[in-house]
């Protein structure tokens, strides 16, 4: 879905990515772990152009990823799902969901809000339809907002360490969702800190460190088997 | 005793209240269209200012200078007396003669707006800027474009939080219609100010006047402030 070659971003002076090649397969689950500051985030970021790469190039199914591109349409099949979950506070959940499907994909009102009911109900929040995001815990709101995300119909998701503003007890909710997510077959590409999710869903794993990708490969020769003295050292520290 | 016999407060009212109340819907006119004119144009700058565009920006920032530097009621006299003459002339350089003049109430909206949309511009940009990006972001990866975001999500927010602060606004200008008076709009000040000098009712005029400000100005600065209470209780 994505050929990703020696892909570099900068701010100002600022290296954040050095230079990154991979690829991401249809309906691969991609977990990215690393140190703060590794450049994670803004890999991501590239890949749905909220960020535009100042070098290399990033192909989706063979369109070039630019600042020329129409990154709406690019979007409405690359979703993402935010730290923050930046879930809209004066709508409630179900308009949260429906508002995109309705007024991007021009859905019928009774349409989108069907969808919105189902996933409601796969992530388990289907008795939250008519409250406010505020009133939601964290990991009701990141639901929620995985939801949203869904309603889209996206190819592939994007999530950009989503739980990691959430209380510990919170996690577990939300991190299987994202197993459901994977085992229906979604691509998804998850920047994390949670390394027990990387070991159990990702098909592959990278780490990076200081815009570079150091080490990829399946989850357990990263985890159990790591070659980089850098991936041994993270790994040490986080295990 | 004596002194105070010579002042005549029932009758006063009986020749003054009826036409104080038609001044009533001058300045409610006046205050409706003036805070829409505001707000249409508060917002234009504000989105102007935040744009990228350098020229733009400077062009707004010298306007805001000129306007927050002048008072208002030179603008008023400005625009009723001035801008008028100023496009005759340059139409007759043009060859074209007209001979434009501005309505007095149409010089007084326009003044207000003018003046309160530079004001207001500052508050409305302060608060697009102040919410979170996150928001911006949430839209933009939904689908929507870099303006739908803004004007869907963002400033739908921005003005919910300063609903408070344009209340203010408005009953300032509800007060600030009183100037009106200098460029020949009937309101309250006009009226008040002709009936006096034709009955020598000036204590017993001017206190009216100044009840009927207060008439207006207080229940509307409370019913602001009840919606600035329930914004606050009802955020959810």
């Amino acid at each position: 879905m994505f050929n990703i070659y020696k892909l570099g971003k900068k701010f100002g002076d600022l290296d954040v990515l050095k230079s990154i090649s991979m690829n991401i397969e249809k309906g691969e689950v991609v977990c990215i772990i690393g140190p703060s500051g590794s450049g994670k985030s803004t890999f991501l970021r590239c890949l749905n152009l909220l960020e535009v790469p100042t070098s290399g190039k990033v192909y989706y199914n063979g369109i070039i990823l630019d600042a020329d591109l129409d990154s709406k349409k690019l979007r409405r099949e690359v979703g993402m799902v935010f730290q923050r979950f930046n879930l809209f506070p004066m709508f409630t959940v179900l308009k949260n969901i429906t508002y995109a499907p309705i007024h991007i994909n021009h859905m019928k009102k009774e349409a989108a809000k069907e969808l919105a009911m189902s996933l409601l109900e796969k992530v388990g929040l289907a008795d939250k339809a008519d409250v406010y995001p505020a009133t939601l815990s964290g990991g009701q709101q990141q639901r929620v907002a995985i939801a949203r995300a869904l309603a889209m119909q996206p190819n592939m998701l994007l999530f950009d360490e989503p739980t990691s503003a959430l209380d510990p007890e919170l996690v577990g909710d939300v991190l299987e969702v994202m197993k459901q997510l994977a085992a229906d077959g979604m691509t998804m590409v998850v920047v994390t800190h949670e390394m027990g999710f990387a070991r159990d869903v990702a098909d592959r794993v990278i780490f990076m460190d200081k815009g570079y990708i150091v080490e990829e490969g399946p989850p357990e020769k990263i985890f159990n088997n790591p070659k980089h003295e850098r991936t041994q050292a993270f790994l040490a520290r986080v295990l | 005793m004596n002194t105070l016999m010579q002042l005549h407060f029932g009758q006063a009212a009986e020749l003054l209240v009826p036409s104080l109340m038609h001044g009533f819907g001058v300045v409610i006119q006046a205050t409706i269209l003036g805070f829409l004119l505001a707000t249409i144009i508060g917002m234009i700058i504000a989105i102007g200012r935040l744009s990228s565009l350098k020229i733009i920006k400077g062009i707004l920032y010298v306007f805001l200078e000129i306007i927050r530097g002048t008072p208002l009621l030179v603008q008023l006299v400005y625009i009723y007396y001035v801008v008028p003459l100023l496009i005759n002339l340059l139409a007759s350089l043009f060859g074209y003669k007209v001979d434009m003049q501005i309505a007095p109430l149409t010089a007084g909206i326009l003044g207000l707006g003018v003046n309160y949309g530079c004001y207001m511009s500052e508050v409305i940009r302060g608060a697009i800027v102040a919410v979170d990006s996150g928001q911006t972001e949430a839209a933009l990866v939904l689908g929507f474009g870099k303006y739908q975001a803004l004007f869907r999500i963002v400033i739908p927010q921005a003005l919910r939080s300063i609903i408070p602060s344009l209340g203010n606004y408005l009953v300032m200008m509800v007060k600030d219609t009183s100037l009106l008076a200098y460029v020949a709009v009937n309101e309250l000040l006009l009226r008040t100010q002709s009936f006096a000098s034709q009955t020598f009712f000036t204590i017993e005029s001017y206190t009216y006047l100044a009840l009927a400000y207060l008439v207006i100005s207080i229940p509307l600065s409370h019913l602001v402030k009840f919606i600035e209470y329930k914004l606050k209780t009802n955020r959810r």
